[in-house]
């Protein structure tokens, strides 16, 4: 067994944080119980990592959590959700360090304090640690207060703050008219008032009244300028009515994607829907992964669950996949009652050539005359001289002795060495066909065994 | 390595429930993604099961949990299968909740353990399933491709 680093919620317990055991759980996905990714909200209000309510969505339409019916295009981003997330999973080695490391009396209270905070903000003046913190987060709030007012004003304000840095992946978005960076909330701001209208780089959503800013901000246009390519949002792909595309449209889609088109069918749709489920995520994301990692995920997928899935795992995917939903057994059987009749009568046709060489063969043996005798086209001569046939076996061990010499002169005729077969082992197989012949399946069954069984 | 979210999931209900268990609940082994053995007791006085233990096998597909887990009761000398009109002398358990229909991926070991704790609390009839001699006999089914119909709303 691999061994993870799995930090859970429970690593509060014992803690004096323990509280933070339901913070966390409320920040992480009922799914795949991890941290949420991309959290994304559902008509019903529930919210899910992108890839896990698409996955689940993908199966059977409904909300985990309350089985509500709900779409994949109703899904929206629950971005607060994601900065709180983001916060906390930022600050959760710090907190948990804190919690841990044994430390003097008031630790425990710090927690509590909050509540209170704002009416006794510094009366804990002897008391280093906890005024500390008291301070520090309370400063924060202001800082945060201030940062908001002054983006009312101003859109780059932002900019000054000291660990900013202009990389493409630092979480901000393009603004999708201008390209310029900014912060996810503050797109639609920088649309209404401030946004150039057109795809110019350099002019970053205010070039308004902030020196400071402006001046910190120099070498970052530099970057901004060559077009960072991950900042056009990708496109979500459309889910496919598989059940309408032919085998040929298929293909030519997943070809299109640059997916593999290696597969059955039910492996093209499966490939297919993993595809855009990992697509779709990503789009999701606030860091979107290149193409090539998904393909990467893709890889991983394919080796887990996909076509280079161990065989077992297969079979049962196959299983549960025929299983599934409102497959209606009774109405399939009618459907293809036909060509499940045309395969029995196959089936027998071919049972009672096989009887046929076989006794063609007997009859040689014994007399050298071959005799054609025109029976069992239909299905219903099969059972008699299937029997026959049993019964000659079993009954004349002699006759078969002759075949070895008889065998290599059919040997170019197909059904012939099937025939050979079934008669070389006549009193075994002989014994074992009477029963099955029963039941129409088996009979099925049975006659195709010797024929297609590589001999 | 990306790890598949099967065994990224499974890990983490692992942690959880090696740090803590709801009452009646024991986890036996888990060596592995694919397989756990549970112990699950029945912890108020019904007496059908009093003083009893019984072994759950969880069987995990790469899937799970989007896809339901596969759970029987499995007999040995100190763990009976227990009498129950939804469990089958086998140990195979008719419950919409490890069905297709009525699997959700926010359940996890734990609850459907403590879904089969209260299944066996509400029971009071000592008996197993209509048919269940001829379905022991006769199955040779993985119980996910089982055709269950759920009809018994008071479970």
């Amino acid at each position: 067994m691999e061994s993870f680093d799995v930090p859970d919620s429970t690593d509060w317990i014992g803690t004096p944080l323990a509280g933070l055991m339901q913070v966390e759980q409320a920040f992480r996905c009922h799914v795949c119980k991890d941290f949420y990714n991309s959290p994304m909200i559902t008509s019903c209000s529930h919210t899910f990592c992108s890839i896990c309510i698409r996955r689940c969505l993908s199966v059977d339409g409904k909300c985990p959590l309350c089985r509500a019916l709900d779409q994949e295009s109703k899904l929206r981003g629950n971005w607060a959700l994601r900065e709180a997330v983001d916060a906390f999973v930022k600050s959760r080695n710090t907190i948990m360090e804190f919690a841990t490391t044994p430390v003097s009396v008031p630790t425990p209270r710090s927690p509590k304090r909050k509540a209170t905070e704002l009416e006794e903000p510094l009366q804990e003046g002897q008391n280093k640690r906890p005024r500390m913190a008291t301070r520090s987060s309370k400063a924060k709030a202001v800082e945060a207060n201030a940062v908001l007012m002054r983006e009312e004003v101003d859109v780059v304000e932002s900019e000054d703050t000291p660990d900013y840095e202009p990389e493409p992946d630092d979480g901000l978005v393009a603004c999708p008219i201008c390209w310029a960076r900014m912060k996810s909330w503050q797109v639609d701001r920088h649309i209404d008032n401030s946004c150039p209208g057109s795809p110019q780089p350099q002019k970053v959503s205010s070039s308004t009244t902030n020196n400071r800013s402006g001046s910190g901000f120099g070498p970052a246009r530099s970057l901004f300028q060559n077009p960072p390519t991950p900042t056009k949002a990708p496109e979500r792909l459309p889910a496919l009515a598989y059940s309408m595309l032919k085998d040929t449209a298929l293909r030519k889609k997943m070809g299109e994607l640059g997916l593999s088109t290696a597969g059955s069918r039910q492996m093209l749709e499966k490939r297919h829907q993993e595809w855009i489920t990992l697509w779709n995520a990503n789009c999701d994301s606030a860091k979107p992964k290149r193409r090539s990692e998904l393909m990467h995920d893709l890889e991983v997928w394919e080796r887990t669950m996909g076509s280079r899935a161990p065989t077992m795992s297969r079979a049962a995917n196959m299983g549960a996949q025929i299983k599934d939903k409102d497959f209606d057994g009774a109405a399939w059987a009618t459907k293809h009652d036909t060509s499940f009749k045309d395969l029995i009568a196959k089936a027998r046709g071919s049972r009672n050539k096989a009887v046929q060489k076989k006794d063609e063969a007997n009859e040689a043996g014994e007399s050298g005359t071959p005799r054609d005798d025109g029976k069992g086209i239909n299905g219903t001569g099969a059972m008699p001289d299937l029997l026959q046939g049993a019964v000659v076996d079993l009954t004349g061990p002699p006759s078969s002795q002759p075949e070895p010499p008889d065998s290599p002169l059919r040997e170019p005729r197909g059904p012939t060495s099937s025939g050979v077969g079934f008669t070389g082992q006549g009193p075994i197989l002989g014994k074992e066909a009477l029963h099955p012949l029963t039941d129409r399946t088996s009979t099925c069954s049975s006659s195709q065994g010797p024929e297609g069984a590589p001999s | 390595m990306t790890v598949p979210f099967a065994a990224k999931r499974l890990g983490k209900e692992l942690q959880k429930i090696s740090n803590s268990l709801p009452p009646g609940v024991e986890l036996v082994s888990a060596e592995n993604f694919e397989e756990w053995l549970l112990d699950i007791k029945v912890l108020d006085n019904n007496p059908i099961y009093q003083n009893q233990t019984y072994r759950l096998k969880f069987r995990f597909g790469p899937s799970y949990p989007i896809e339901p887990p596969e759970v029987v009761f499995v007999q040995l000398p100190d763990r009976p299968i227990p009498m129950h009109p939804h469990v089958y002398s086998n140990g195979i358990i008719c419950l919409d909740l490890l069905g297709q229909q009525g699997w959700s991926p926010v359940q996890n070991v734990e609850s459907v353990c403590m879904s089969l704790q209260s299944m066996l609390t509400g029971n009071s009839k000592d008996e197993r399933p209509p048919g269940d001699e001829d379905f022991v006999r006769a199955n040779r089914q993985r119980p996910k491709d089982i055709q269950f119909y759920y009809h018994d709303n008071n479970v």
